[in-house]
């Protein structure tokens, strides 16, 4: 009963800790909102992200050419107005000044010669596309959109050669005419390819439908849960150290209470903090952010895993410590870069291959690394059988740490 | 001299915890290192090409095309995947092993040479920039490859037209040698589109947009200047609850001064900071900070007096050490979270831009690209330069009422 009495008293002070009212449950629900808000929880729908307009200055020096108009007129289309605001200009060089200046993101320069290359089967142009080196997605939209309508005067182009040369081969003289005929024919052709509908794009199977938004909130949620979930078992255990200082420990001691006692009352509150944190970050953030966790017995192991790590390493920075001036170092320090190591590869997730390998390795040597695993697993809709061997290291390293830190406590406390 | 002995003070008191001293500086040196070989920094991988996976379930010349089409690309490399790793394809995108996987289906090539082409089909994750990019890249790659079977039919029908094939035979090898032609090509089309970056790491430009520590050196220097907030706002809360500070003002000191002496020891830490990583990326990470040294030097001294200003208000603040973690830690990941610290703010929406840059982190971090990256001069510093003054004025301000309320 004096165990309960202890981690009742605990949980008392704890629920009343701003620290833990602020940095446990209002910080990481602020910063996933945050994100949220960053990644399209205020997109118009579901699909979609609202990416901000880029600006783009374009400079059609082929002014009296059909290629040059063609390729303004699909910038200035009204049905990129959400994603482009493009602006005409004089001259190449003061576009280029502006995407100096970040007056503008982009600019593009049609070469005088376009139209003459594109009719002439020997022509050669480049189009260039000058940006803003800091900016990767409004630049990559409007290369996208220029390669595009390129690509059907380059193909058309081709095709003219390819066939005179065919026929040339064969003794077939081709003639403009014929080959007038050929270019509009592959025009005609390339203007029935809707390029979108020749690939069938589909998100990765067996993770659980969900919108792009929550397919980049939901790991980011999950990073800090468990940072903060970390930060709320440090704090609890190192309320000991606290009581130690404050002489409340020593004097306990002169009561027939055991250190063994004191050691598990300080467990059991914490792991009940910690299993009310958990429960109001993952209930809240499944209600706002539309997060799907998973089934209820993985998420409950990966939780106990995650919590008997946390404490146990929450008890092991406790051993160490001498002081609770130490503290800013610890939650400065140990936790905010394990931490920040544990969710390394969440914001790295772009990094695909051999990079992306070495994150998930380097992520794993922080306990952090291990939660954070697990909750990405349940989020792809792991099963027990997926998590366990996630869960069963938490536990071997909750379990050590917990005691190495008791053992080194109760010499302290002796 | 007082303002200086206190401010020594202050800094004595930093440099005795030497951990946390060393935890400012070397901390942001290996999130710097770590973070920029995410995204390629040290550019030494054998192929820093986003992987994407290749099954060819067709097997005929034209998906051979295909996979020769993709790997002539500057941002994807295709990694053929065997019948035993198509299993699981759905997995490796799902894992980040593959930015995406391209499906080409049985029947694919004769399809295209019908004039009736069956889509590929493409696995991605089109929440993730590699996704997407990826997805353009095959779009590209697929519409060429159709191009060239289309310039082939088209060849083909004019001669039928013209002279006409003596048999099937004669039609097919006509139009395998103009596809073959039609390949060759594309590979060096005679119409292109030149993409070009102004500015300092264009030469470095990856599939990222720059060189990998050119966005990572800056932002750790904004984040971790903001994580020394703790333990300098420790001084201020230890100091008033020791009453040193009450004894303090019982002297000749004032409190303009003591604010000043306490302020200035921070300016110096975090300068000192910044120094050290300005030195680093310099000379180890080859970022060009001292093309410019004079702008460089304004967004560090303005940098360091909003930080230092805003450690000040927090000192001043908070009731007891926790709160000084509290607010300092809460501070740093909303301050480099929403100015562009974590993720380019190019890539969030709309609302949240606006926002982020009402930040002074957002206007630092744009003072070093400037500089940096864009290759821009003193003049681009000056904006920059000037908002974080106004911040760091304003901050100071505030702590100072508030001081006025201490003791």
């Amino acid at each position: 009963m004096k165990v309960l009495d202890i981690a009742w008293k605990d949980l008392i002070r704890s629920f009343r800790s701003l620290f833990f009212l602020f940095f446990g449950l209002a910080v990481p629900l602020l910063m996933s909102g945050l994100f949220y808000l960053a990644f399209g929880g205020i997109s118009s729908d579901d699909e979609g992200f609202d990416l901000s307009v880029t600006e783009v200055q374009v400079v059609n020096l082929d002014e009296e050419g059909f290629g040059g108009q063609l390729l303004v007129g699909i910038l200035q289309d009204e049905s990129l107005a959400d994603l482009l605001h493009v602006t005409a200009v004089d001259d190449a060089a003061s576009a280029r000044a502006a995407v100096d200046r970040q007056e503008a993101g982009v600019a593009v320069i049609i070469p005088s010669d376009f139209t003459a290359a594109v009719t002439d089967p020997q022509g050669q142009a480049a189009v260039e596309v000058y940006c803003d080196p800091t900016l990767t997605l409004g630049p990559g939209i409007v290369a996208g959109i220029v390669r595009q309508v390129v690509d059907g005067f380059a193909g058309s182009q081709i095709a003219v050669g390819v066939a005179s040369e065919r026929l040339g081969a064969a003794g077939v003289t081709v003639d403009a005419t014929t080959e007038m005929g050929i270019a509009m024919r592959y025009a005609a052709w390339a203007s029935g390819q809707h390029g979108e509908n020749s690939l069938q794009v589909r998100a990765p199977a067996s993770a659980p439908e969900t919108s792009a938004a929550v397919r980049i909130i939901g790991p980011i949620m999950a990073a800090m849960m468990v940072m903060y979930v970390f930060y709320t078992a440090a704090a609890s255990c190192l309320s000991l150290l606290e009581e130690q200082e404050k002489g409340t420990l020593p004097r306990l001691f002169t009561t027939p209470i055991t250190r063994a006692e004191v050691l598990g009352g300080q467990f059991i509150s914490a792991f009940v903090l910690l299993v009310f944190q958990i429960a109001v970050l993952l209930g809240v953030s499944a209600a706002v952010f539309g997060i799907q966790w998973g089934a209820p017995l993985p998420v409950a192991l990966v939780t106990l895993g995650m919590i008997v790590c946390a404490i146990g390493l929450g008890i092991l920075i406790t051993a160490l410590l001498k002081n609770t001036r130490q503290t800013g170092v610890i939650y400065g320090g140990v936790l905010t870069v394990a931490g920040m190591l544990g969710m390394i590869r969440v914001f790295t997730g772009n990094v695909a291959g051999a990079s992306g390998h070495v994150f998930d390795v380097v992520s794993l040597f922080v306990p952090h690394g291990w939660a954070v695993r697990g909750w990405l697993a349940l989020q792809q809709g792991a099963g027990v059988s997926e998590v366990l061997p996630t869960v069963a290291v938490m536990l071997t390293v909750g379990v050590a740490f917990f005691t190495f830190g008791v053992v080194r406590m109760t010499r302290r406390l002796a | 001299m007082r303002i200086l002995d206190l401010a020594f003070k202050d800094l004595r008191q930093l440099v005795r915890d030497w951990k946390a001293a060393a935890f400012l500086v070397v901390m942001p040196i290996v999130f710097t290192l770590t973070f920029g070989f995410a995204f390629g920094g040290f550019g030494g991988e054998a192929d820093p090409r986003l992987p994407v996976g290749f099954a060819d379930q067709d097997g005929g010349a034209l998906s051979r095309s295909l996979l020769e089409m993709l790997d002539q690309s500057e941002t994807i490399h295709p990694i053929v995947l065997e019948a035993a790793d198509a299993d699981r394809v759905d997995e490796q995108v799902r894992e980040g092993e593959l930015a995406a996987a391209v499906i080409v289906p049985a029947g694919y090539g004769d399809s295209l040479l019908a004039g009736e082409p069956v889509g590929l089909t493409v696995i991605a994750d089109e929440g993730s920039t590699g996704g997407v990019a990826a997805r353009s890249e095959i779009q590209a790659a697929a519409s060429r490859l159709a191009g060239a079977v289309q310039a082939a039919r088209l060849g083909a029908q004019t001669f039928e037209e013209r002279v006409g094939f003596a048999d099937e035979a004669a039609r097919q090898s006509f139009v395998d040698a103009a596809v073959a032609e039609a390949l060759a090509a594309w590979a060096d089309p005679p119409l292109a589109v030149q993409v070009r970056q102004s500015g300092a790491v264009a030469e470095e430009a990856s599939a990222y947009g720059v060189g990998g520590f050119a966005h990572t050196s800056p932002s750790m220097m904004v984040q971790f200047a903001i994580a020394g907030l703790t333990g300098a706002g420790e001084i201020l809360v230890l100091e008033r609850k020791s009453r040193a500070l009450q004894r303090l003002l019982t002297t000749a000191i004032s409190r303009l001064e003591i604010a000043v002496g306490h302020y200035l020891a921070m300016v110096m830490m975090i300068l000192t900071q910044l120094v050290i990583l300005i030195a680093f990326g310099q000379l180890a990470l080859r970022l060009d900070y001292l093309r410019e040294p004079l702008a460089v030097l304004l967004i560090m001294v303005t940098m360091a007096l909003w930080v230092a200003a805003l450690g000040l208000l927090i000192g001043l603040i908070s009731r007891s050490q926790e709160h000084v973690i509290i607010m300092s830690l809460a501070l740093m990941f909303v301050l480099s979270g929403m100015g562009g610290a974590w993720v380019p703010l190019e890539y969030t929406g709309r609302a949240f831009q606006t926002i982020g840059h009402l930040l002074p982190t957002a206007w630092a971090m744009d003072g070093l690209e400037n500089i940096v990256i864009r290759g821009l001069g003193l003049e681009s510093a000056l904006l920059p330069v000037g908002v974080m003054l106004a911040y760091a004025v304003g901050l100071f301000a505030l702590a100072l009422w508030r001081f006025r309320k201490v003791g």
